[in-house]
């Protein structure tokens, strides 16, 4: 069967004035205004099955709220093709928006100065929800997200939190196949993160619902995206599992030393000279070695580091994803300079 | 890829799409007057607002009135028809469309327009549905009001037949007016920097209260074909005052209603587009 997304070759200019200086040179760009094109989105081609729950990252400016924003039919794009389940998102906006849900977590896509509950029965009615379901819906949003403690708040009097909660079952009032999320989770506490990563596992898992989101806390891609693309100066960069990101960059481990001693990185280099680790230039009580799991095991390490140091503590610990997606954003910056 | 994964209604098109789309602004508007109840002050303002201007208009006509007799031959009850017809249209207008006002600056530089273009509902549709002028209620009521009384003073019948035509010209002549504004709005699309047209404008429609007989041919002209803002009162007035030659061309407000606010939808939806390829 087709993939339900289906992206190629999708490519985003924006045309920027170029300004000339001083009055003068304003009043020129009034009459002949210089253009710049600023390529935001760079041949991006992925298909996404339904139910799948993909991460879309990278750095600020990659491109990446200009992609959903293609996805969503907002913008149109220079060049490239999209096709969600046999939809064109631009050109079948009417069509097409009745089964996306989606969420910007920068602003609010709901009335301000409506009762949140007055915005759910409006989007009820523009949506055409049967009652059956937005009664079950409404009990489910109650039930994971707690909703129902501020159903009769104007949407202006919500916490942050509050009002995403709210921007979440909003946009999945109406059953949405899709959801685009771009960053959803942006400003919000520790607990109310959680909340919204445990009501979007349920979610797909009760509604099989397939989503986009992009994050700049990769904590919400390890919790809920098995896939992740990544994104850097609007091309893609790793398109696969997560898993295979963590693999392909060979699972690298920090081991973390504490000595009774001050030595030098040096000194440490030669206890390990047969082995594959990377100490690092420090001096000092407190050293940190890396190597990677693949090529050592760590009590391997550890055993040679114990046997001719007076190790104090040790600490053991993977790299996180965090890491490792900086280094590529990095490889790619210095790609590009 | 061929196949429709994404099965569901086929959008509705024609006059199935207006009803619909009749529905959903009825909607809004319930839940518009709904959160206006809780600011019951509000009404109250804008209601002593509305009356003040008007006091203070038919004050200036009034003392111009006792100066002279007649304006280029218009008596004053017939003026003051005029004008009190004139707030009929405005009323509905600011009822209806008063959204149009600072559109750029609300849905395009803070970026509104991005959720609307998210709802399955005509984009038109749905920014002239999200908010309401209950003023525009005033100014209606006031509006008859003066023409009663204007009517009163001229021996005008009052009947079935001229509600009936208040019911067709009042709104033909809101059409023009929201044609012509829609027209102006729409063109900020165009615009980087989003230049004010709408106050400058809205300043002309004082020009529409008067019998433009009282201008030059080429102001005249203009405010008939250009900026056809003499649709908008005189011409649809003068049906009820039976002014001879006028009365006549009265009946064309509808057409001419319907002519520039189509005309306006068209640019929007150029607009639109353009926003979308833009993104700005
Ligand atoms: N409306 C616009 N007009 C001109 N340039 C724009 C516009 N929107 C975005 N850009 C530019 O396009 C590039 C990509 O922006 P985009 O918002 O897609 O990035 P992003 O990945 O979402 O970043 P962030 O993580 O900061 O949200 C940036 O260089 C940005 O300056
Ligand atoms: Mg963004």
């Amino acid at each position: 069967m087709a993939p339900l997304i289906h992206v190629r070759d999708l490519t985003r200019d924006y045309r920027l004035i170029k300004k000339r200086e001083g009055v003068a040179g304003g009043f020129v760009d009034l009459l002949r205004p210089r253009y710049r094109d600023l390529r935001a989105v760079d041949s991006v081609c992925f298909d996404i099955e339904a139910g799948e729950m993909v991460g879309y990252i990278g750095a600020n400016g990659a491109g990446k709220s200009t992609t959903i924003k293609m996805l969503t039919g907002i913008l149109t794009p220079t060049s490239g093709k999209v096709s969600v389940g046999g939809l064109v998102p631009w050109r079948d906006r009417l069509q097409y928006t009745r089964h996306i849900g989606v969420v910007f977590g920068q602003r609010t896509q709901l009335w301000w100065d409506l009762a949140v509950i007055e915005s759910f029965r409006l989007l009820r009615k523009i949506y055409e929800v049967p009652e059956n379901i937005y009664a079950e819906q409404m009990k489910v949003f109650d039930d994971l997200l707690g909703v129902g403690e501020f159903l009769h708040q104007p949407v202006r009097k919500l916490s942050l939190g509050q009002r995403m909660r709210c921007d979440l079952a909003a946009a999945l009032l109406h059953r949405p196949r899709i959801l685009f999320l771009d960053e959803p989770t942006i400003g919000l506490d520790v607990v109310a993160k959680e909340s919204v990563r445990g009501f979007l596992r349920e979610i797909r898992d009760l509604q099989g619902v397939t989503v986009i989101l992009t994050t700049h806390d990769l904590g919400d891609i390890e919790q809920l995206c098995r896939r992740v693309i990544i994104i850097d100066k609007g091309e893609v960069h790793f398109d696969g599992e997560l898993e295979d990101l963590r693999t392909r960059l060979g699972r690298r481990v920090r081991l973390t030393v504490d000595l009774r001693e001050a030595v030098t990185a040096d000194d440490l280099r030669k206890v390990t000279a047969d082995l594959p680790v990377t100490w690092r230039d420090r001096e000092g009580k407190n050293h940190v070695a890396e190597f990677r799991r693949a090529e050592v095991s760590g009590a391997e390490v550890i055993r040679q580091v114990v046997n001719d140091c007076q190790v104090s503590d040790l600490h053991l610990a993977e790299v996180d994803i965090e890491e490792i997606v900086r280094d590529i954003y990095r490889a790619a910056g210095k790609e590009k300079a | 890829m061929s196949e429709n994964l994404l099965v569901g209604r086929k959008p509705r098109r024609g006059v199935t799409a207006f009803i619909w789309q009749l529905g959903i602004y009825g909607t809004y508007f319930a839940q518009f007057v709904k959160s206006r109840l809780a600011y019951r002050m509000d009404f109250v303002i804008d209601t002593l607002a509305v009356s003040f201007s008007i006091v203070i208009q038919m004050a200036v006509l009034t003392t111009l009135f006792s100066k002279v007799r007649s304006l280029d031959g218009w008596s004053f009850p017939e003026v003051l028809f005029i004008y009190g017809f004139s707030l009929v249209p405005l009323g509905l207008f600011n009822l209806i469309s008063v959204n149009l006002y600072g559109f750029s600056e609300k849905y395009i530089i803070q970026g509104k327009l991005d959720r609307v273009l998210l709802r399955p509902v005509g984009t038109l549709t749905q920014v002239l549905c999200e908010s309401f002028s209950v003023s525009g209620i005033n100014e209606i009521l006031l509006g008859i009001g003066v023409m009663i009384y204007a009517g009163r003073e001229l021996g005008l019948p009052l009947g079935i037949q001229q509600v009936l035509g208040l019911a067709v010209l009042a709104p033909s002549a809101a059409l023009v007016y929201s044609g012509v504004f829609l027209a102006i709005t729409s063109v900020t699309f165009w615009f980087e920097d989003r230049m004010g047209l709408a106050p400058p404008v809205y300043n002309l429609i004082r020009f529409s209260r008067y019998p433009i007989t009282i201008y030059s041919l080429p102001v005249r002209l203009f405010l008939t074909f250009a900026l056809p803002f003499a649709w908008v009162a005189f011409y649809p007035a003068t049906w009820f005052l039976g002014s001879p030659g006028f009365a006549r061309v009265a009946l064309l407000t509808p057409l001419v209603g319907i002519v520039v606010f189509s005309g306006a939808v068209l640019i929007w939806k150029r607009g639109i587009k353009r926003y979308s390829s833009t993104g700005s």
